[in-house]
């Protein structure tokens, strides 16, 4: 036996089958972590390393947007415009919805869908509308999300679409614990979606259930996606992070409406800057007795519900 | 692995990698442990995305979308057939638009997922030269008699009471294509609009504030036009009111709420 016996005290036998066991379960180990390799196709090295978006030079701010370009093209084949439209001075959004000419037909509902690449399947909705009864109780808990007649609207309830009212005092922002999320100077609440760790404290803080988790990874058709794409605002989202309405920042920091806006046939949804005497809203805020939902929580919604004749 | 033999022969030649038979053992359990990870590893797909899914909105749903548009009978008539000059494409793609059909009287073929769809008569003249203006035939209670090809598309309902039903409160009596007002003003067609105003004050009001009627385009004038629509793009003069909607597809959460939920636990927010 001593003839087995090497210099430092290992006999063949041992060697072979320590070299043998080894090797087998650093194969294993390999094979174990194999999956990891495919996580590169979703968090690249630059992706992980990227800073905070308020940190970011206009130089690095470009890189990463044309990062983004490339991920969107390698995952749906199509080209995307990325870009990150900043707040204009002297503006500050405000929304007003009129609750006598709404007819609940959900138009907005998937005008918004389909304008900021939210997932199709679970399909993931900013807009919800509320059938309420008119009966003159105003309460939310009578409020119905699955309403389907044949035809609206409805004999004796009124429709009330809720969606994020960026209010100007967010509960959703103060709770953020790694800042995530906040309010711009034009008031929109908009999320890092790099940023966010999918923690859902905001969605638990908002009192208007306005924002929406990706639980599943969001699948969204090539052929449906909206290529005019913004950093903080319609992008591809993916799975754990959270995601709300921002007023369409793609479109409304360049000047146009938003998609719901747009989309509704009673013209029910009215938007504009309040600081622009001008503007629709501030006519509606001057002339017709607004309300805001849930005031005694005091979120100072920049979002407004009004009846008229 | 290793038999009790062995490992006593080992322990006589002190190993630096395998001191200890109980180590193989260890190092086996190990082994085993991380081969059946790598299998079931590789059997799990790592994209949570490609795992097939049930489809939670039926593929049907939203291809019975209604159409939001609402056109005059006389633009889709004169098309032909070619819509692609309307606002059709709010739901359907440039590439393939939609088909207009008509019948035997010429009479525009509504598929059923149009069926709410609002074709107005605003226009006469849109069909009807000037040149060669309608002739109006009365029954013997006085009655306009509505002619075969127009049947369906002119009814008369304006106001609650629909008491407003007579063509010439807002029509010449000689020129159809002429409008006035209650007051006698003389307005013409393309003016439809302030003839609405000199009944419906208040809504006019509001529609040049912006505030009433359907808004597109840009919010700040600076960057682009803004897009309004007159009272007649929306409403038909002749029945202004709203006919019905048939309501888009409603929430599809992960996992889908009852039907109808009852009243206290729709939802889970207090909203």
């Amino acid at each position: 036996m001593a003839s087995d016996t090497t210099d430092n005290g290992m006999s063949r036998r041992s060697f072979l089958r320590t070299s043998t066991v080894l090797s087998a379960g650093a194969a294993a180990i390999a094979a174990g972590l194999a999956p990891l390799r495919k996580l590169g196709q979703f968090t690249s090295v630059d992706e992980f390393v990227q800073k905070y978006y308020k940190e970011l030079s206009p130089e690095e701010m470009k890189a990463v947007l044309a990062r983004i370009e490339d991920e969107v093209q390698r995952q749906y084949g199509i080209r995307p415009h990325v870009r990150d439209y900043k707040p204009m001075n002297g503006v500050e959004f405000v929304y007003a919805l009129n609750l006598t000419r709404c007819v609940g037909c959900r138009k907005c509902v998937h005008a918004c869908v389909a304008e900021n690449n939210q997932s199709r399947n679970p399909e993931i909705q900013y807009i919800r509308v509320l059938r309420m009864p008119n009966d003159g109780t105003f309460d939310v808990d009578k409020g119905d999300h699955n309403y389907a007649p044949k035809s609206v609207p409805e004999p004796g309830v009124f429709y009330m679409p809720v969606q994020c009212h960026q209010c100007k005092n967010p509960p959703c922002v103060k709770v953020c614990p790694v800042k995530a999320t906040w309010q711009e100077p034009d008031g929109i609440t908009v999320v890092d979606y790099n940023w966010c760790i999918g923690c859902r404290y905001c969605e638990a803080a908002c009192p208007y259930w306005a924002r929406r988790f990706n639980f599943t990874d969001p699948s969204i058709p090539p052929d449906q996606l909206n290529l005019n794409m913004s950093y903080l605002g319609n992008r591809p989202r993916r799975k754990g992070v959270m995601e709300k309405c921002h007023f369409c920042i793609q479109r409304t920091r360049a000047g146009r409406y938003p998609a719901c806006v747009e989309v509704c046939p009673t013209g029910s949804r009215k938007f504009g800057n309040i600081l622009d005497p001008d503007s629709e809203v501030s006519y509606i805020l001057r002339n017709k007795r607004v309300l805001v939902l849930k005031a005694e929580v005091g979120t100072l919604p920049r979002f407004f519900y009004y009846f008229d004749v | 692995m290793a038999s009790r033999g062995q490992g006593q022969s080992l322990d006589s030649v002190p190993s630096r990698l395998n001191p200890n038979p109980n180590t193989s053992i260890v190092l086996a359990i190990l082994t085993a442990g991380f081969v059946v990870l790598a299998y079931s590893f590789a059997r799990v797909p790592a994209r949570p995305g490609v795992v097939s899914r049930p489809l939670l909105v039926p593929p049907g749903a939203l291809a019975i979308v209604p159409g939001t548009v609402r056109i005059s009978a006389g633009q889709l008539m004169k098309s032909g057939g070619d819509v692609s000059g309307l606002d059709c494409y709010a739901c359907h793609h440039k590439e393939s638009p939609p088909e207009v059909k008509f019948d035997a009287n010429h009479r525009i073929v509504l598929p059923r997922e149009h069926a709410d769809l609002i074709i107005s008569m605003r226009n006469c003249a849109e069909c009807h030269p000037p040149n060669d203006p309608v002739k109006l035939d009365y029954d013997a209670s006085g009655n306009v008699i509505v002619p075969a090809a127009h049947q369906g598309l002119l009814s008369m309902a304006h106001g609650h009471t629909l008491r407003n039903n007579n063509c010439y409160n807002c029509h010449d009596r000689d020129q159809l294509d002429q409008l006035h007002t209650p007051d006698g003003a003389a307005l013409k067609f393309e003016q439809a609009t302030l003839l609405c105003a000199s009944c419906h004050g208040p809504t006019y009001r509001d529609w040049m504030a912006g505030a009433h009627g359907r808004t597109g385009g840009y919010w700040d004038r600076k960057a682009g036009p803004i897009k309004r629509e007159e009272c007649a793009s929306c409403h038909d003069p002749h029945a202004p009111a709203f006919t019905g909607l048939i309501p888009m597809p409603g929430p599809h959460p992960l996992h889908p709420l009852p039907r109808t939920p009852a009243p206290s636990v729709s939802n889970d927010h207090g909203l």
